[in-house]
C-alpha cells in the first residue's frame, strides 16, 4: 500500500479516536441517575427518533421546508457515497459497474445539493444570521470532498487530490461542526428516550390508559 | 398575603452592582450544571434554521432573535469557548459580560416559554428547553432572575406557595368552599377533606384555585365525590406549581417538590394527584424523582388520569347534553408535549360535551399559548407575550368554538388575556369544570 493510503487510514483512525474521546467527554457531564417511573417505552421512543420520526410527514419543520430537507438528505447521501469511493480506493477494491453508476449519481446529486445549501446559507437572511464561519467552512470542505470523490469515481486515476483532501477532512471532523455526525445520533437517542419514557413518542403511544 | 421581608433592587441595578469576578463564577456554574444530554445538544446544532417556524415568538414577528437556534447559540458560544475550549481558545472566546447577560436574559427568559415545540421539530432532536433552563440557571446563580418571576419564586420559598396564601387562609377557604358545595349540591356528605390520613390520594392544587378559581377546586371535589374516591388535601403543602423549574434552579425545585412528598408521608398516602397544571405535572411527575434522587418511584398522577379512569370504569356518569355549546381544547405544553398526558382530557371532554372540535395542529404539535415558562410573572415581557399569543388566538378562532377548555391554570390565565386582547368572544374553562357541569345526577 502506498504512503498516501496509509496517511488516509491514519487520519481516519485519528478522527475516530478523537470522536471517541469527544463522546467520552460529553458523557462525563453526567445526568440524572434516577428517573421517574416510565409512562411509555424508551425503546419505542428511540426507535421512532432514529426511524419514522425522521420522515418529513412526521415533522412540521421538515414538511414546511421540504426542499431544504430533501436537499439535506441528498447531500448526506452524497457524503456517504464519497466515503464508499474513498474506502474502495484505500482498500484497492474495484467496485462493480452498476454500483459505480449509482455512486456517480449519488455523488453528483450530493454535490449539487451541498452547493445549493451553501448558497442558501449565504443568501437567505435567516440562514445567514444563524451561520458562523465554521458552517461555511464545513460545507465548503465537504462539497469539495464530494466533488473530488465524483472525479475519482469517473476516472480512478486522479485520486491524489481526493486522498489528500480526505486527510484534511478526517482531521477537521472532530474539531468543527462535522462532528455532528457523532452527536446527531447521541442527541436523537436521548430525545427519543426522554419522550418515549413519557409516552409522547411515538405519536399515538399515549392512548388513555 | 405575607410580606416579603427584603426589598430587592431591580434587575438592572443588580446587574450594575455585579462585581466582575462574579461573572467568572457564572462560567463555572454553566460548566457545573451542563449534563450529558445538554452537552450533546450543544455539540449537535448545525444552525440549519428549520426550528424557526416551530416557535410562536418567531411566527409572530419574524425577529431573528426568536429563532430557537439563535437562543441556543447564545449558550453554545459561551459553552464551546469557555467550557469546552482550553487555554488560548478560552481567552479569545466570548464570555459573559454585562451586554451578554442582557442578551441572555432577553432571549432565554423573554423569548421562550420552554414549550419544547422546537425540540420535537429539531432535526437533531436537541433538548432545547433543557439547555434554555441551564442558561436561565446561570442567570439565577447571579441573582439575575427577571423581576416578577424572581418575586414569585421568593414568595414560594418563603410562604410555601406562589400566591403567598397562609395556612390559616387555606384551611378557612376550603372550609367555606365545602359549605358552599354542600349548599349547592344539597348533599351534606360532600367534602373537601383536610389532612385525612390513609386515603387513596393527596390532591395538590394550583394556588390560583383557592385564590381566583374556586370553581375548579369544587369541580374536582364533585367528581371525586361522585366516583366515591377517598382523598385529602394537606393543610401544610398544597401547591402543585414549581416556579424554581422555570429558573433552572434544581436544588430549589427539589425543596419545593419535597414539600408534597413530605405531606404524602405524613398523611400516609401513596399517591399524589396533581390538579390541572402543566409545569406542575412535568416537575412533580417527571423531574422531581431526579431532583430528589428517589430510589423508589412515587405514584404521581394527573387529575385527568384519575377522572378519565373513573369515566372508563363507570364510577361517574356524564351527560354531554348539559354542555351543548361547541368546545375546543388547548393542549398545555408541559402536560402534553413534555408530559405525555395527551388523550385523557379528550376522553373526558368527549363524555362531557355535545360538540368537540380539535385545534389544528394539536397534541404534541400544538402551539404554546404563550403563558408558559414563567412568562405570566414577568411584566417586562408582557407585550411580547400577548403579541406571540396571536398564533394561539388565530388557532382558536379557526375552530369557531364557543368554549376553550384547558387543563392548566397558567394557560387559562393567558387564554383569558388573549380572549380579551384579540376579542375572541369565547368562554375559557378548565376541563374539570366542564366535566363537573356534565355530572349526572348532578
Amino acid at each position: 500500500m502506498d504512503p498516501l493510503r496509509w496517511t488516509v487510514l491514519a487520519a481516519g483512525a485519528a478522527s475516530l479516536t478523537a470522536l471517541a474521546f469527544r463522546a467520552r467527554w460529553a458523557t462525563a457531564f453526567g445526568g440524572p441517575k434516577v428517573s421517574a417511573p416510565a409512562r411509555g417505552s424508551a425503546g419505542r421512543g428511540i426507535a421512532y427518533a432514529l426511524g419514522r420520526g425522521l420522515l418529513p410527514w412526521e415533522k412540521e419543520s421538515a414538511r414546511r421546508h421540504l426542499a431544504t430537507y430533501i436537499g439535506g438528505i441528498i447531500y448526506h447521501t452524497g457524503v456517504f457515497c464519497a466515503f464508499v469511493v474513498l474506502g474502495a480506493i484505500v482498500a484497492g477494491i474495484s467496485l462493480p459497474r452498476p454500483l459505480i453508476f449509482l455512486l456517480r449519481v449519488g455523488l453528483a446529486a450530493g454535490f449539487a445539493s451541498g452547493l445549493g445549501l451553501l448558497v442558501k446559507r449565504a443568501a437567505l437572511p435567516l440562514a445567514r444570521a444563524l451561520s458562523r464561519f465554521g458552517d461555511y467552512a464545513a460545507n465548503f470542505l465537504v462539497d469539495i470532498f464530494v466533488a473530488l470523490a465524483l472525479a475519482a469515481a469517473l476516472d480512478p486515476r486522479p485520486t491524489i487530490p481526493f486522498m489528500a483532501l480526505s486527510v484534511i477532512l478526517f482531521l477537521y471532523i472532530p474539531l468543527g461542526k462535522i462532528r455532528h455526525c457523532l452527536f446527531f445520533f447521541r442527541s436523537r437517542i436521548k430525545f427519543g428516550r426522554l419522550l418515549g419514557r413519557r409516552g409522547v413518542l411515538p405519536p399515538g403511544a399515549a392512548s388513555a390508559n | 398575603m405575607p410580606e416579603i421581608k427584603t426589598i430587592k433592587k431591580s434587575w438592572a441595578e443588580r446587574l450594575a452592582d455585579l462585581p466582575p469576578d462574579r461573572l467568572k463564577t457564572a462560567i463555572q456554574t454553566l460548566a457545573d450544571i451542563i449534563d450529558a444530554p445538554s452537552a450533546d445538544g450543544l455539540e449537535s446544532c448545525v444552525r440549519c434554521g428549520l426550528c424557526a417556524d416551530s416557535c410562536h415568538y418567531f411566527l409572530d414577528d419574524r425577529d431573528l432573535r426568536n429563532i430557537p437556534a439563535a437562543k441556543l447559540n447564545l449558550v453554545i458560544r459561551v459553552f464551546r469557548g469557555q467550557v469546552a475550549g482550553s487555554g488560548r481558545t478560552r481567552r479569545a472566546a466570548p464570555g459573559l459580560d454585562a451586554a451578554a447577560i442582557r442578551e441572555w436574559a432577553d432571549a432565554l427568559y423573554g423569548r421562550c416559554t420552554l414549550c419544547g415545540r422546537c425540540m420535537v421539530n429539531c432535526t437533531m432532536g436537541i433538548q432545547i428547553p433543557t439547555v434554555i433552563r441551564k442558561g436561565r440557571a446561570v442567570l439565577a446563580s447571579l441573582d439575575l432572575i427577571p423581576d416578577g418571576l424572581d418575586s414569585t419564586v421568593a414568595l414560594a420559598r418563603e410562604t410555601g406557595n406562589t400566591m403567598g396564601i397562609t395556612r390559616e387562609d387555606w384551611v378557612e377557604t376550603t372550609a367555606w368552599l365545602e359549605e358552599d358545595l354542600r349548599a349547592e349540591t344539597s348533599d351534606p356528605s360532600i367534602r373537601l377533606p383536610m389532612d385525612a390520613s390513609g386515603v387513596d390520594f393527596l390532591y395538590a392544587v394550583n394556588p390560583r384555585e383557592p385564590k381566583f378559581y374556586p370553581l375548579t377546586l369544587t369541580a374536582a371535589a364533585k367528581l371525586f365525590h361522585a366516583a366515591g374516591r377517598s382523598w385529602t388535601l394537606s393543610s401544610k403543602a398544597f401547591d402543585v406549581t414549581n416556579y424554581a423549574y422555570f429558573i433552572g434552579d434544581d436544588a430549589l425545585a427539589a425543596r419545593f417538590a419535597a414539600r408534597l412528598r413530605e405531606a404524602m408521608d405524613e398523611l400516609n398516602v401513596k399517591t399524589l394527584v396533581l390538579s390541572e397544571c402543566g409545569h406542575g405535572f412535568a416537575s412533580n411527575r417527571w423531574e422531581a424523582a431526579a431532583w430528589l434522587s428517589e430510589k423508589i418511584g412515587r405514584d404521581v398522577r394527573s387529575v385527568l388520569e384519575v377522572v378519565a379512569e373513573d369515566i372508563r370504569e363507570g364510577r361517574i356518569r356524564l351527560d354531554p347534553g348539559r354542555n351543548p355549546k361547541t368546545y375546543t381544547l388547548h393542549d398545555p405544553c408541559q402536560l402534553v408535549r413534555m408530559g405525555g398526558v395527551i388523550e385523557e382530557q379528550r376522553e373526558i371532554l368527549r363524555h362531557s360535551v355535545r360538540q368537540f372540535v380539535e385545534m389544528t395542529p394539536n397534541r404534541k404539535d400544538n402551539y404554546c399559548c404563550g403563558g408558559g415558562g414563567g412568562q405570566l410573572s414577568m411584566s417586562l415581557y408582557a407585550p411580547r407575550r400577548k403579541s406571540a399569543g396571536r398564533i394561539k388566538a388565530e388557532q382558536i378562532a379557526r375552530t369557531k368554538a364557543q368554549v376553550v377548555a384547558s387543563p392548566c391554570h397558567n394557560c387559562l390565565d393567558q387564554l383569558a388575556e388573549l380572549n380579551k386582547h384579540y376579542k375572541l368572544g369565547v368562554d375559557i374553562k378548565s376541563v374539570l369544570e366542564i366535566a363537573a357541569e356534565a355530572l349526572f345526577p348532578k
